[in-house]
């Protein structure tokens, strides 16, 4: 009997040994180990779509910006220059811009690029038929807005769109009021060109790799959907010959852990997309640890319905530490916040208001001051929360914060959908509070400033100040930079100045963090808007050394 | 046998029809913007394009029968969220990952929980009874993402020379060895205590007394008399665990990076996602029905006892 079940536990354990030793016999598959120009980035999500008119997020931004060439690029103080165009001009009303395109862009199956490209794809970025999101980029632009809420006799408004390629190399654009960042604006995304065959044969399915037609620096080698993105140098690039990259193999690790771990056991090169939280102390003392500014602004909204002094709005900005939650929970050196528009935001000096309810560390003897001067204050206040890491905690430190000032918050986790509809706007009676964030759509501080209209769809704070909306206006009328920060500026007053009606308190501006191998440390980046350009990217010489 | 079969394929029908409405009202009832994916409102001319082009403008009972003729003709429609792709490309592609993490889950688990389970009843209160029940439990007891996460860290990062693993990804077979542990390991551990705790009764019986009384070997008496009958439970349990592994592979898709259908299942969820999420549920509750149809079938071969009472 005791030979049988020998025999049993003999097998069983012949079994277990097999399945490791065929795993010792395997060596990795595709390493991340720096070959000669070939690289692999985890970019931490799929690109949920590479149609550059449906793309909205910055993953496919980014993708997207090396497979393809964009009229104008953003610079390195992110001003704009010349990319498929090789120059432009805007008349002297401002309404009106004309570019002048490259003669030598080529599309991957052949196709010259020409203005007419243009002309279709941002029509077909506004048409009504596409549904795309961020067709209000094109708003700016003559017929835009009514083109893509028409419901019949479309095509008539379609022609009245002021978009117009005069001739193979010349678009026209006419806009609806001078916009100095327009062609800032341009560099976006939503702005690229399709090729028109394409879409055309392919329908929705034009975007697979074996299907899709570009016209840029890199082309799209394979995709597999949540799997792998790899992007191949363009041989017929007119630039291609700086390029150092052969290669960029993708990898789609959405868990932070794992894309930490996988850097470490050197099967990417690179990690985007944001490193956990909980190993920030950690991975802050790598050399391989990367941190770069972003145009965003962390911050917390009040309802100023059910927050109705504003002394208390005050008192509570003044209460939160900033620097304590920057170094402490947040952990990536963030900036603390003085006004609403991040620092490097074109024109920052003129525009931030400085305020003195936002200190870098908290003031608690002034904001009980004010507190006292609070004859009805709120004293039960609800904090809605995404559910996103992080966020949390930080809304655990404010809690504290805010308790010294005999206020009870009560905090509220919800799903990112359910945490949309409350805020909406208009926001739910019962939220008082609630945590969000502001990314720069493009490069002034229109973009963040103007949320804060009564009518706009993004200001779930109740808070109404005509006065604010014609300042907002009249900055939308001058295309003088100079006397448009200036307007900035007063806006920035009128919600953070001494007077100031407070309806948001900024907690802090984001940085961008990621891990980056030796080999491309120095070229590898990200700019502030999230956009990454391969083209810069060399490898150094790292001496085939580990980086665990 | 195919009567029997028959009947049960055509039970599927009603039952797909409830799920379709449950997960119809269900979606709706919670409320959330398919079209709003960032912070950012999204300006209501768009949110009407949206809505006619994916006809969430008709009224409910148009778009539910809508919903229901696409699943019978297997047109399952375009993602609301995904915007270059549609359902039945989404099972297509991502599908085969996760029937396979859980095929080789469930496989891992009979391998080595069968064996455990007979070797524990077999030495019963014995040290190796003691540690393979310790194990077990282990397995049972430490969540699947903790698991996971260990297994990257050891054996994919701090042994990774040796051991050659990547730490995530679907690719290569070397890819499939540590996820499929951290699936496996739970219903492993379920095995084995359900075979060792029938295989303990089973020996108590007295057809066993008389099969050894008979003079036959101990090693037939085990296999072909015992383990025969312990199992069943093993059976009855494999159809919804195998189920289970398929649908609820999430965690481990997510930290292993697997291009399962789980993520997409969680994320069409939070984004409220409708057709994916239609889609998907149905395609799971067909699954789940079709492994508890195999389970009945199999019964019927290992307990004779059922055929009778079925005829």
């Amino acid at each position: 009997m005791k030979k049988r079940s020998k025999t049993v536990l003999l097998l069983g354990a012949a079994l277990a040994l097999s399945v490791f030793l065929t795993a010792c016999a395997g060596g990795d598959d595709d390493g991340g180990q720096a070959a000669d120009g070939v690289i692999t980035v985890n970019w931490g999500t799929e690109p949920p779509s590479l149609d550059p008119g449906l793309a909205t997020d910055t993953t496919s931004s980014s993708i997207l910006l090396n497979l393809m060439d964009p009229l104008v690029i953003l610079g390195p103080d992110l001003e704009p220059q010349p990319s498929l165009a090789e120059s432009w001009e805007t008349s002297q009303d401002g309404k009106t811009v004309t570019f002048n395109l490259r003669p030598d862009g080529k599309w991957t199956n052949g196709d010259p690029v020409t203005a007419n490209d243009f002309e279709y794809s941002w029509k077909r970025t506004i048409s009504p038929e596409l549904a795309a999101d961020y067709a209000y980029q094109f708003f700016g632009i003559v017929g835009a807005s009514d083109y893509n809420s028409c419901e019949k006799n479309c095509d008539a408004m379609k022609d009245k769109v002021g978009v117009h390629a005069t001739n193979d190399r010349t678009l026209e654009v006419e806009l609806t009021s001078a916009q100095p960042w327009f062609v800032q604006q341009v560099a976006h995304t939503s702005f690229l060109p399709v090729n028109q065959k394409t879409v055309e044969q392919f329908g929705e399915r034009w975007t697979e790799a074996s299907n899709i037609v570009t016209n840029g620096p890199f082309e799209l080698a394979r995709w597999d959907h949540n799997s792998r993105i790899d992007l191949v140098k363009s041989p017929d690039w007119r630039g291609a010959d700086e390029i150092q990259l052969e290669r960029v193999n993708g990898r789609m690790i959405s868990e932070g852990t794992t894309a930490v771990q996988a850097f470490e056991a050197d099967e990417v090169d690179a990690t985007v997309g944001g490193l956990p939280p909980e190993e920030m102390s950690r991975l802050k003392a790598l050399p391989e640890y990367a941190q770069y500014p972003s145009l965003g602004t962390y911050y917390y909204g009040v309802n100023v319905e059910n927050v109705p002094d504003v002394n208390q709005r005050r008192a509570m900005a003044l209460a939160i530490d900033r620097r304590s939650i920057i170094d402490n929970v947040a952990q990536a050196d963030q900036l603390p916040a003085t006004g609403f528009t991040p620092d490097g935001m074109p024109g920052f000096d003129q525009i931030n208001p400085n305020s003195e309810y936002l200190p870098e560390t908290a003031d608690v003897e002034r904001a009980q001051e004010l507190m006292n001067q609070v004859s009805n204050p709120a004293k039960d206040v609800t904090l809605v929360i995404n559910d996103a890491p992080g966020h949390r905690e930080i809304a655990v430190a404010v809690q504290d914060m805010w308790s010294e000032l005999g206020i009870n918050v009560e905090i509220q986790q919800q799903e990112w959908a359910q945490f949309l509809e409350s805020i909406g706007p208009p926001p739910g009676k019962d939220i008082d509070t609630f945590r969000l964030g502001w990314i720069a759509d493009y490069v002034d501080a229109m973009n963040f400033l103007e949320l804060w209209t009564c009518d706009s769809g993004n200001n779930s704070t109740n808070y109404c100040d005509p006065q604010y909306d014609q300042l907002v206006d009249e900055a939308r009328a001058t295309p003088d930079n100079a006397e448009r920060y200036d307007l900035y500026g007063q806006m920035e007053e009128k919600l953070f100045g001494p007077d100031g009606a407070m309806p948001v308190l900024p907690i802090y501006w984001y940085t961008f963090t990621q891990l980056e191998n030796k080999s491309i440390y120095d070229t590898f980046g990200i700019n502030q808007l999230g956009q990454i350009d391969l083209r810069d990217v060399v490898e150094g010489d790292t001496g085939g050394d580990e980086n665990v | 046998m195919t009567g029997f079969v028959i009947r049960r394929l055509l039970w599927t029908i009603p039952v797909i029809l409830l799920v379709i409405f449950f997960t119809f009202v269900l979606m709706r009832q919670i409320e959330g913007n398919p079209f709003r994916t960032s912070e950012r409102a999204v300006p209501e001319s768009i949110q009407r394009n949206l809505e006619r082009r994916f006809g969430l403008d008709q009224p409910w009972y148009v778009q539910y029968a809508k919903y229901v003729q696409g699943v019978f003709t297997f047109d399952l429609g375009p993602s609301l969220v995904l915007r270059n792709r549609d359902v039945n490309e989404i099972v297509r592609t991502h599908f085969p990952p996760s029937l396979q993490l859980g095929a080789f889950a469930m496989i891992f688990a009979l391998v080595f929980g069968i064996p455990l389970g007979m070797l524990s009843a077999l030495r019963a209160n014995t040290f190796l009874d003691y540690s393979a029940m310790f194990v077990s439990n282990v397995g049972f007891a430490i969540p699947s993402f903790l698991i996971s996460t260990l297994l990257i860290y050891f054996f994919a990062l701090k042994w990774g020379d040796w051991t050659g693993l990547p730490t995530s990804g679907w690719d290569s077979w070397q890819s499939k060895i540590l996820p499929t542990i951290a699936l496996g390991l739970g219903p492993m551990a379920y095995f084995a205590r359900l075979v060792r705790g029938t295989m303990l009764e089973t020996l108590q019986q007295d057809y066993i007394r008389t099969a050894r009384a008979k003079g036959l070997r101990w090693r037939r008496v085990v296999i072909v008399h015992t383990l025969r009958n312990s199992l069943i439970p093993v059976v009855t349990a494999a159809g919804p665990i195998l189920g289970f592994l398929i649908t609820g592979s999430f965690i481990v898709e997510q930290i292993f990076a697997i291009p399962g259908i789980g993520t997409y299942y969680v994320d069409a969820v939070e984004a409220r996602d409708y057709s994916v999420v239609m889609g998907l549920t149905v395609l799971l509750s067909v699954i789940v029905i079709l492994a508890n149809m195999v389970v009945d079938i199999l019964y019927g071969y290992l307990d004779p006892r059922t055929r009778d009472a079925r005829s």
